[in-house]
């Protein structure tokens, strides 16, 4: 990889974090003063896909980028089933939709890279996988 | 194929030229709301044929004041003091000052201008659809800007437009702030260490890594605004509300939520406009006095300070926002901390010209006229970042006076400088010298004329976005101050004429230019 | 050379203009406005001076160092130097920062008096409403359904609260002079804001939160309130007066209005 790929990578995720960081921010406050708060309810069948991250990191450190992305794909289909339970309507299910949508965008974004980069793409790869856990952990856990 | 040409070069020209036009449409919709503002009742006919709707019959309505207001804000801050400074002058030369055969990733360079020309368009498009463009200012505040059209005209597809324009313009600046940075950090001449670079190319470096951190906060912001206004969502929309008499069904959003989310942004932004022009500035002084830059360290000190503080002081906006008091006070001494690096690069200008000898090309001109004007936008800050002045000053002209000298002019005579500082690299051939003096000595003194005396609408208490000031007792006497101001308006938009002809003159026809004609060190002169 | 003299004569304009009486504050009607313009008075020496001496050395430095052929010097940085001024600016600046906390300490900060008379400010686009509560002392319950802006009601008042019955409502805020006010500021709609100048106090009013915002004005009179957020399109006509009177003619004003109240 070179230095370059690298360079670019941190800095894309130093970006993406940021944008991560102002959306929970604005999810404590919200959370804080709205007085109407409710945990967004998450489907049992959730919990399997923190997997599909590590699944995909692995298979990448194998060098089987193919399956990388298919493991990706899979994830992203499994956020877009997942957008179909929330209602826009009450705050934390709508905080909770849009992450989920943001963080799809991430790994659409980050199995394109996979397919026209390859192992290259690596670095942004891993960060989405960690993501994923950082967003259900949000929402299954803090929310 | 040039329009969707990867080279730095090319794509440095494009977003010059893009802002060019850009700026033009700002100064006409200033020079109309200036117009208005003192004949607020005369009909106009030229109004009735760009906005019917909002000109019927020639006389404006108050929604089209509002609007322009917003477009002119929306177009100068974005599409002209973002664009030029940064993308305009740093495509071009960051990769020829450190020796880089070009941008690290020219396709992703392509993809960045071309996604800021889809949001000027998308912006634009703003105009022409029903309603017209939103009346909530460059600042949108929810609930105004998030419940659609019963806040207003403009509010619903207008307003919609205007989201998706920032939000778009947001991709295209992380891409180039990815672009940039990773081009600094890894692109430079082998031998070239940090401390090495031009003061220019600090000012893109630190403006790059405020862009990063600064629109993905926006970003966020201009989603979730969206989607309270399409999806249904409060996020910033309070419960209880009834509009126009109509009772609102959302409940638990804070609107300061989102002030909060944008002045992290906005605030930075400021320095986004203005850190190119202070390398640039730097640069002009420094080979027109003969001299090295006095304190180059401190001056890319300064800058880095500048950009660190710039995001903890986002505060001094919301002074009087109903935001806690004690955190004003937090605010209130950082801001006037980051007043400290900017003194610090003002005693360093001074400094390089000390002992000098100094020769007075347009570009130098330019500079000192910067100097001045950086000082003169720069002292007010001291008055407005204490809370206590600022209730008072807070949303009149005063600020308005403050912003403009500040950040649109001082940053806008950088650009002039640029331009005449480097149209021998760009095009072989000078812009015309005397020209550009004339045109220098006839805006310098334009802009005293026109936000000098702006401040002093602000000290009667004259409060700002207001479309005509016949409501008020208080007012009356303002208004042969607003009289004045405007034609001092109508004589600085007349004076650019000068300035856009010598451009485009001077494009063809100027004088050729040798080979680094004004003697300069830095590697975008050398001929390898 | 020219640029010089252009520079000095701009600058020397600038500080000209502040010696003109037109444009300027109104006079300053309390305690709290007197401190204010006292405060800014001596911000505008230190930033007047700091002007003054940077423009100053500006135009001396285009003038001396002007091209005479002479042989540029090749001085390129002084750590003393950049320590000496950096230093004496955050002195200078971080200074003003804390002789400023005073004034917004008298604003948000102070301890409310025991007398004070609270005023509840009601903001919608693009009115005015001001809610006394009566000789009871409490504000009548709020009920939005009972909002009716054409009958009068424009803060929802419960008929059937009693504490509400004696409420006075009306769209002039009338206050005594020397009396601690309270406002209690709500906004039904978008952000708006209150301002009075000769008070030198501005305070946005944000929907969903109550603000309060307390003054003492001593000198009788009328004053006007001007919208100073934007609201939309008639922000410009969103005017209001705050009228001060001297304690014995509010005291029969707010008799006289308690007792139309009372009447149903």
């Amino acid at each position: 990889m070179t230095n370059v790929a690298r360079s670019a990578q941190v800095l894309l995720i130093a970006a993406s974090s940021m944008l991560f960081a102002a959306f929970t921010s604005a999810m404590v406050v919200r959370r804080g003063i709205g007085g109407d708060w409710a945990a967004p309810p998450l489907p049992a069948w959730v919990l399997p896909t923190i997997l599909f991250a590590p699944l995909a990191s692995w298979l990448l450190h194998q060098r089987r980028v193919k399956p990388a992305m298919a493991a990706g794909a899979a994830l992203v289909a499994a956020q877009i089933a997942l957008l179909a339970h929330f209602r826009m309507a009450v705050i934390g299910e709508a905080f909770c939709a849009v992450l989920i949508a943001v963080h799809a965008l991430h790994a659409a974004a980050g199995v394109l890279a996979l397919g026209r980069f390859g192992a290259s793409a690596a670095i942004f790869w891993h960060f989405v996988g960690l993501l994923w856990i950082y967003v259900l952990f949000l929402f299954g856990v803090w929310a | 194929m040039t329009v969707f040409s990867t080279c730095h070069k090319v794509i440095g020209k494009q977003y010059i030229a893009l802002s060019l036009f850009s700026v033009f449409i700002g100064i006409f919709l200033s020079l109309v709301m200036r117009y208005h503002l003192v004949h607020p009742d005369t009909k106009v006919k030229l109004f009735q044929l760009l906005w019917p709707d909002g000109a019927p019959g020639g006389q404006m309505t108050p929604e089209l004041y509002l609007s322009l207001m917003t477009m002119h804000g929306t177009i100068m801050v974005f599409f002209v003091l973002t664009t030029t400074p940064q993308s305009g002058f740093g495509n071009y030369f960051l990769p020829l000052q450190i020796g880089a055969p070009d941008m690290a990733f020219p396709v992703l360079n392509m993809l960045s201008f071309w996604t800021t020309a889809l949001s000027l368009l998308t912006l634009l498009a703003a105009f022409f659809v029903e309603g017209g463009a939103p009346l909530s200012g460059w600042t949108a505040y929810p609930p105004l800007s998030g419940l659609g059209k019963i806040t207003g005209p403009g509010q619903g597809l207008g307003q919609d437009l205007w989201i998706l324009s920032i939000a778009l313009f947001c991709v295209a600046s992380l891409m180039a702030a990815i672009n940039f940075i990773v081009t600094i950090i890894e692109l430079r001449a082998p031998g070239m260490g940090y401390f090495d670079m031009p003061l220019t190319c600090w000012g893109w470096f630190v403006t790059a890594l405020i862009s990063l951190f600064a629109f993905a906060v926006l970003l966020p912001g201009g989603v979730l605004l969206l989607l309270d206004r399409l999806a249904g969502t409060s996020f910033f929309i309070p419960g209880g509300l009834i509009v126009n008499d109509q009772v609102q069904t959302r409940s638990g959003g804070s609107p300061l939520l989102f002030q909060h989310l944008f002045w992290f942004f906005g605030h930075p932004e400021v320095y986004i406009a203005i850190l190119p022009g202070m390398g640039l500035i730097s640069t002009v002084l420094s080979v027109f006095s003969g001299k090295r830059v006095f304190g180059y360290k401190a001056m890319a000190i300064a800058m880095l300070a500048i950009g660190g503080l710039g995001f903890v002081v986002w505060g001094h906006h919301m002074f009087i926002s109903g935001m806690s008091p004690y955190s004003s006070i937090a605010f209130s001494v950082l801001t006037l901390a980051v007043g400290v690096p900017s003194a610090v690069k003002t005693f360093n200008w001074l400094a390089t010209l000390w002992g000098g000898r100094l020769r007075f090309t347009a570009a130098m001109h330019y500079a000192l006229g910067f100097v001045s004007l950086f000082i003169t936008g720069g002292i007010t800050g001291l008055v407005l970042g204490q809370p206590g002045l600022d209730v008072y000053f807070h949303d009149t002209y005063f600020v308005v006076a403050h912003f403009h000298l500040i950040m649109g002019v001082a940053a806008v005579f950088a650009i002039f400088a640029g331009l005449h500082y480097w149209f021998p690299i760009m095009y072989g051939r000078f812009l015309n010298e005397q020209l550009g003096k004339l045109h220098f000595f006839l805006t310098f003194a334009g802009v005293y004329a026109l936000f000098v005396p702006l401040h002093f609408a602000g000290f009667v208490g004259n409060p700002r976005r207001y479309p005509d000031f016949k409501e008020y007792e208080f007012l009356k006497s303002v208004m042969p101050l607003h009289i004045g101001v405007t034609h001092a308006a109508y004589f600085l938009a007349a004076v650019q004429l000068l300035f856009l002809f010598n451009y485009l003159w001077s494009k063809r026809r100027g004088a050729l230019a040798p080979a680094n004609p004004w003697g300069a060190a830095t590697r975008e002169w050398r001929n390898d | 050379m020219a640029i010089a003299i252009l520079i000095a004569a701009l600058a020397g304009a600038t500080v000209a203009l502040f010696f003109q009486p037109r444009w300027w504050f109104p006079d300053a009607i309390s305690a709290h406005a007197k401190a204010y313009d006292a405060h800014f008075l001596f911000t505008l020496c230190v930033i007047g001076a700091i002007f003054v001496f940077a423009q100053g050395l500006l135009t001396w430095v285009i003038l001396r160092y002007r091209d005479r052929g002479q042989a540029p010097s090749a001085h390129e940085g002084n750590n003393t130097l950049e320590l000496v001024w950096t230093s004496a600016t955050a002195v200078v600046f971080l200074g003003l920062a804390f002789a400023g906390q005073g004034i917004w300490a008298g604003i948000h900060l102070d301890a409310p008096a025991a007398n004070a008379l609270r005023v509840e400010v009601l903001a919608k686009q693009f009115a005015w409403s001001y809610r006394y509560p009566g000789p009871d002392g409490a504000f009548g319950r709020v009920d939005t359904r009972q909002i009716d802006d054409a009958s009068g009601n424009p803060f929802g008042i419960d008929a059937k609260d009693p504490a509400g019955r004696d409420d006075i409502t009306g769209a002039i805020l009338r206050v005594p002079a020397g009396r601690q006010v309270e406002l209690l500021l709500k906004s039904r709609d978008v952000i708006h804001n209150f301002f009075v100048r000769e008070l030198r106090l501005k305070q946005d009013v944000v929907p969903g939160i109550t603000i309060p915002l307390r003054f003492t004005a001593d000198t009788p009179g009328s004053y006007e309130v001007p919208c100073s957020e934007l609201c939309g399109l008639g922000h410009h006509q969103m005017r209001s007066s705050l009228v001060v009177m001297a304690p014995a003619d509010f005291d029969a004003w707010l008799q006289e209005a308690q007792q139309k109240a009372a009447q149903p």
